[in-house]
């Protein structure tokens, strides 16, 4: 496994354009002298964190910190207003599992397809295909096209490809709440198994058992600025007794 | 751009199995897919000559081959079209959640329909051998000029391509260019020599003022220009029924001109280019649409 710093965040601004006249169209592009009324969104305020290699990182803050937004940063999804991530190594971002199936093709189809978005070449995802089939639990089903699996079944599925990509960085936005209890054991398993070869993890987590569990670093997000980073105990007790004081 | 380009190159191995998903999708739920969709241009072709063969009255030679041969690359720029448009905005969920180069979905669309149209020109030449089988072994189903037909397509591939990065970014924002698009595209058949001929067009404008002047504006139309080369490398050379004069005269073809087709191609790839170019510049912003 790698050494040395996995992610560089440096000085990461993110601004958003608060638009209020709803859906998008040419009438609102031309009647210029209406966008007066956009406003701009500060979500990250020059944001700066270091991660390194096999540490496993908890992001907490309240709704609207910037804790998804620096999640999408870092997945490639937005680029950054002003500074600059460094992401060394191959990422699986798991912000919304199954996010990319398409209803109408088979499960197996599916997993070929996105097994090379999250970016797997051809030959690896048939290579992978029956330990996904088999970690996602869905033998019986894998023929039948996607739109007839419940939603515990498509989460299933799109956990078990995201765990085959072999990452070096795993992005997890609260997404280890579904499933029933023996499949989320085996995604806290699966967890463990990969923070034991030595995998960085960076997740969002509202849970703070969950933090306990899986985290050895905690850092808290306000106002799109760190607020807090330190040990687990530490910034957990500090972020709860916040919560608690309004 | 460059660097564009090469995250592109990347990840060629999703372009292609997009490509696949999307084909497979297209031919999905029927054992019979790819001949159901090619009953829509055979239809629109058997009525479109019987009108004018039987209602009109035009006795051009070989006149279903020449509208199969203008409908079905108008088709695809057509249909690459409307489906490219919707590409990003239909799959702005995984847009959200994964990254990938952008530029991948509406690349997707067109090459799928690419394919199918080439798959349609193959099926185009089973109608010339038939036709040719039909007529008594007269009219030889193909000429030498066949050879010139990657050179068309490449081209015209470049122009479908343009059009449809600049079209779906701008889908992304703008939800009424696919509106406008299907309108578009509705005047943009009636502008082709899809029906007609361009050689209906010239005899129409010769007596004109400034008839050669509108003649070079409408072929400077590139699906125009193209429609007409492509008839002209894919159906063997029958005369043309046109009025002259109040009179139905047939007329032999005229020559394939070099230079339109040159000012086409020139168009199409600065196009492509172009297209791209704004692609590039919009899809960081696709996700924050608003």
């Amino acid at each position: 496994m790698k050494t040395g710093i996995a992610l560089d965040i440096r000085e990461v601004r993110k601004t958003f354009i608060l638009s209020h006249s709803g859906a998008a169209s040419l009438k609102t592009a031309l009647l210029w002298w209406k966008k007066a009324n956009r406003e701009k969104l500060e979500v990250l305020n020059g944001l700066t964190i270091r991660v390194k290699h096999g540490e496993c990182v908890a992001l907490v803050g309240r709704n609207g910190a910037g804790k998804s937004t620096l999640l999408s940063l870092i997945s490639k999804i937005y680029k950054p207003t002003s500074g600059e991530i460094v992401v060394d190594g191959r990422i699986a971002p798991l912000l919304e599992l199954g996010a990319g199936f398409h209803p109408d093709l088979t499960g197996l189809e599916n997993i070929l397809y996105n097994g090379m978005i999250l970016g797997l070449s051809r030959k690896e995802v048939l290579e992978r295909t029956p330990q996904i089939v088999a970690f996602a639990e869905l033998e019986t089903h894998i023929d039948t096209p996607v739109r007839t699996y419940s939603s515990g079944m498509q989460a299933r599925l799109g956990f078990a490809i995201a765990a085959h990509v072999d990452a070096d960085i795993l992005i997890v936005d609260e997404v280890l709440a579904v499933g029933d209890y023996s499949f989320e054991k085996k995604c806290y398993d699966y967890i463990d198994e990969f923070r034991r070869k030595g995998g960085t993890i960076l997740f969002v987590s509202h849970n703070p058992d969950s933090v306990r569990r899986v985290a050895d670093r905690v850092i808290w997000l306000a106002k799109g600025q760190v607020k807090m980073d330190g040990s687990v105990e530490t910034v957990l007790e500090a972020y709860l007794a916040a919560g608690e004081e309004r | 751009m460059l660097a564009d380009l090469k995250e592109l190159w990347r990840f060629r191995e999703l372009l292609w199995a997009m490509v696949e998903r999307e084909l497979r999708i297209r031919y999905k739920n029927s054992a019979l897919g790819f001949l159901w969709s090619l009953l829509n241009p055979l239809v629109t072709v058997a009525v479109m000559w019987s009108v004018f063969t039987f209602l009109l009255g035009n006795n051009t030679e070989n006149y279903s081959a020449y509208i199969l041969a203008a409908y079905l690359p108008f088709l695809f720029f057509n249909m690459a079209l409307l489906d490219s448009a919707q590409s990003v905005l239909g799959s702005l969920n995984v847009v959200k959640k994964v990254y990938f180069p952008r530029e991948i979905l509406p690349l997707a669309s067109v090459i799928g329909n690419f394919i199918h149209f080439v798959l349609a020109l193959g099926v185009f030449f089973m109608f010339l051998f038939g036709v040719w089988a039909f007529t008594g072994f007269q009219v030889a189903p193909f000429t030498w000029r066949l050879v010139a037909l990657p050179f068309l397509l490449i081209p015209f591939f470049a122009l479908v391509v343009g059009c449809s990065l600049l079209i779906s970014a701008l889908n992304v924002f703008y939800e009424d260019v696919k509106y406008i698009l299907s309108v578009f595209l509705y005047l943009l058949f009636f502008v082709s020599p899809v029906m007609y001929f361009s050689e209906t067009v010239r005899s129409a404008l010769a007596g004109r003022a400034n008839g050669a002047l509108i003649e070079t504006l409408y072929h400077l139309n590139p699906v125009a220009t193209f429609i007409t080369a492509f008839r002209k490398v894919l159906v063997p050379p029958g005369r043309i029924e046109i009025i002259q004069d109040g009179v139905a005269v047939k007329v032999p073809p005229a020559p394939f001109d070099y230079t339109m087709v040159g000012v086409a191609c020139v168009v199409s790839f600065v196009l492509m280019v172009f297209g791209y170019w704004v692609f590039n510049r919009m899809k960081w912003r696709f996700v924050e649409r608003p």
